[in-house]
């Protein structure tokens, strides 16, 4: 009998190690994924408030603008760009991400979704939503030109009146242990009043004129929105894998360290049961 | 001559930060050429080549596509979409997405969509070809 179970345990001993070997891989896989993400959205950074600064300069600096992209509308219809990860195994990464959808999406306004990511594009088949496009289904490979590729298909279908309003719903990378759920909306564009600025820049020559510049530079801005968004998200869900790894990791040692003192015990209940055994045979 | 400061970004990094002789660059509106003490000047880039005249008189060349120029007090911010200089463009490449593009629209001809979206692809390729010769 303890001969049985020596060998049970022995094989959960086995198993649970290599477990934990996968689990420190995809640990150290989702840091340095993690590390990658974070370099590409800081390079983006110059590149992304050049432009803000732009936009946020024409409109103080002139005077009566006004923009399509600027302009509040009734909104009729809402779009939400969502996104998630690709897999699971990231802690309460996706799960959060859809609590804050399903939380956006409430009230009567009508609403589709533009998932990226493949347990978004689940979600939306799930519950039945309207899907823009399910181009993005890949949330790990999505690229700059990708992200070109979203903002002019929402700055289009918000011009052409498809919808109103635009928002994007991502995680934010508040820190290793912390990510949260975001929303921010991205079209129509927020009048942003800065007035410390407006003297030094009201001189500035517009070319052609400083609406088409504003309206040539906004999609740019949104696909410049929807990157940091993408890397954030990215960087959040390997952060939230990386700590679900790790507990998991320490979860194996801690089974292995208790199956090891259970191995050790059955082995010795083995062998001072052969003692008795000869013990008790050599007495008569 | 006088140079000014050019600073070129993209959404994968810095391309290129300096002193230049001369900037030239297509705008929506079409080409302009920057030299220093220019009035402060903002604009959208359109889509085509860029040239950057070095203050020892060399002359690099550049597809530049999309985003916007700003001259404000002699520095010069060039934030373009897609900056890359001739010596970086695989010309292998932008034949195949040429080849590729030119198949597409062929294919689309009732989609106005998928025709623009090829278009656009078939323009940014025949920019870096003609950048490259």
């Amino acid at each position: 009998m303890a001969g049985a179970s020596m060998k049970d345990i022995k094989l959960r001993i086995k198993s649970v190690e290599s477990t934990m070997q996968i689990t420190k891989a995809m640990e150290l896989v989702a840091s340095s994924k993690l590390r990658k993400a974070k370099e590409r959205q800081e390079r983006s950074r110059p590149y992304f408030i050049g432009l803000k600064e732009t936009l946020v300069d024409i409109e103080s600096s002139t005077k009566d603008f006004s923009s399509p992209y600027q302009k509040q509308r009734d909104i009729k219809k809402r779009c939400l760009i969502m996104i998630a990860g690709d897999r699971g195994l990231a802690g309460g990464y996706n799960s959060n991400i859809i609590k804050a959808v399903i939380e956006k999406m409430q009230g009567d306004i009508p609403t589709c979704i533009l998932p990226i990511g493949k347990r978004a594009v689940d979600f939306c088949n799930r519950k039945g939503i309207e899907i823009v496009t399910s181009e993005f289904i890949e949330a790990g490979s999505i690229s700059i030109p990708d992200c070109f590729a979203i903002s002019n298909l929402v700055t289009q279908g918000y011009l052409s009146g498809q919808f109103d309003e635009v928002s994007i719903i991502y995680t934010q990378f508040v820190s290793m242990l912390t990510q949260t759920p975001r929303a921010e909306s991205l079209l129509p564009l927020k009048a942003e009043s800065n007035s410390e600025r407006k003297e030094s820049h009201s001189l500035v020559l517009y070319e052609p004129s400083p609406e088409e510049v504003y309206d040539a530079i906004v999609p740019g801005y949104i696909a410049g929105m929807i990157y940091g968004a993408m890397c954030e998200s990215v960087a959040s869900e390997q952060g939230a894998r990386r700590t679900a790894m790790d507990a998991a990791s320490k979860n194996a040692a801690e089974m292995i360290e208790d199956l090891s003192l259970r191995y050790n015990r059955a082995r010795q209940g083995a062998i001072t049961q052969e003692i008795t055994e000869i013990v008790a045979g050599a007495e008569h | 001559m006088s140079t000014f400061h050019l600073r070129i970004s993209t959404p994968d990094g810095l391309a290129f930060e300096g002193e230049v002789e001369r900037l030239r660059a297509r705008m929506i509106d079409g080409d302009v050429s920057l030299l220093a003490h220019h009035t402060d000047y903002v604009s959208a880039v359109g889509a085509g080549e860029a040239a950057v005249v070095l203050p020892d008189g060399q002359t690099r060349y550049a597809a530049c596509i999309g985003g916007m120029l700003a001259m404000i007090q002699n520095e010069a911010n060039l934030i373009a979409t897609t900056f890359e200089w001739a010596d970086e463009i695989d010309l292998d490449r932008a034949k195949r997405a040429k080849e590729k593009a030119e198949a597409r629209i062929a294919a689309a001809k009732n989609d106005d969509r998928e025709l623009m979206l090829a278009k656009a692809k078939l323009q940014r390729a025949l920019i870096r070809i003609g950048v490259k010769h």
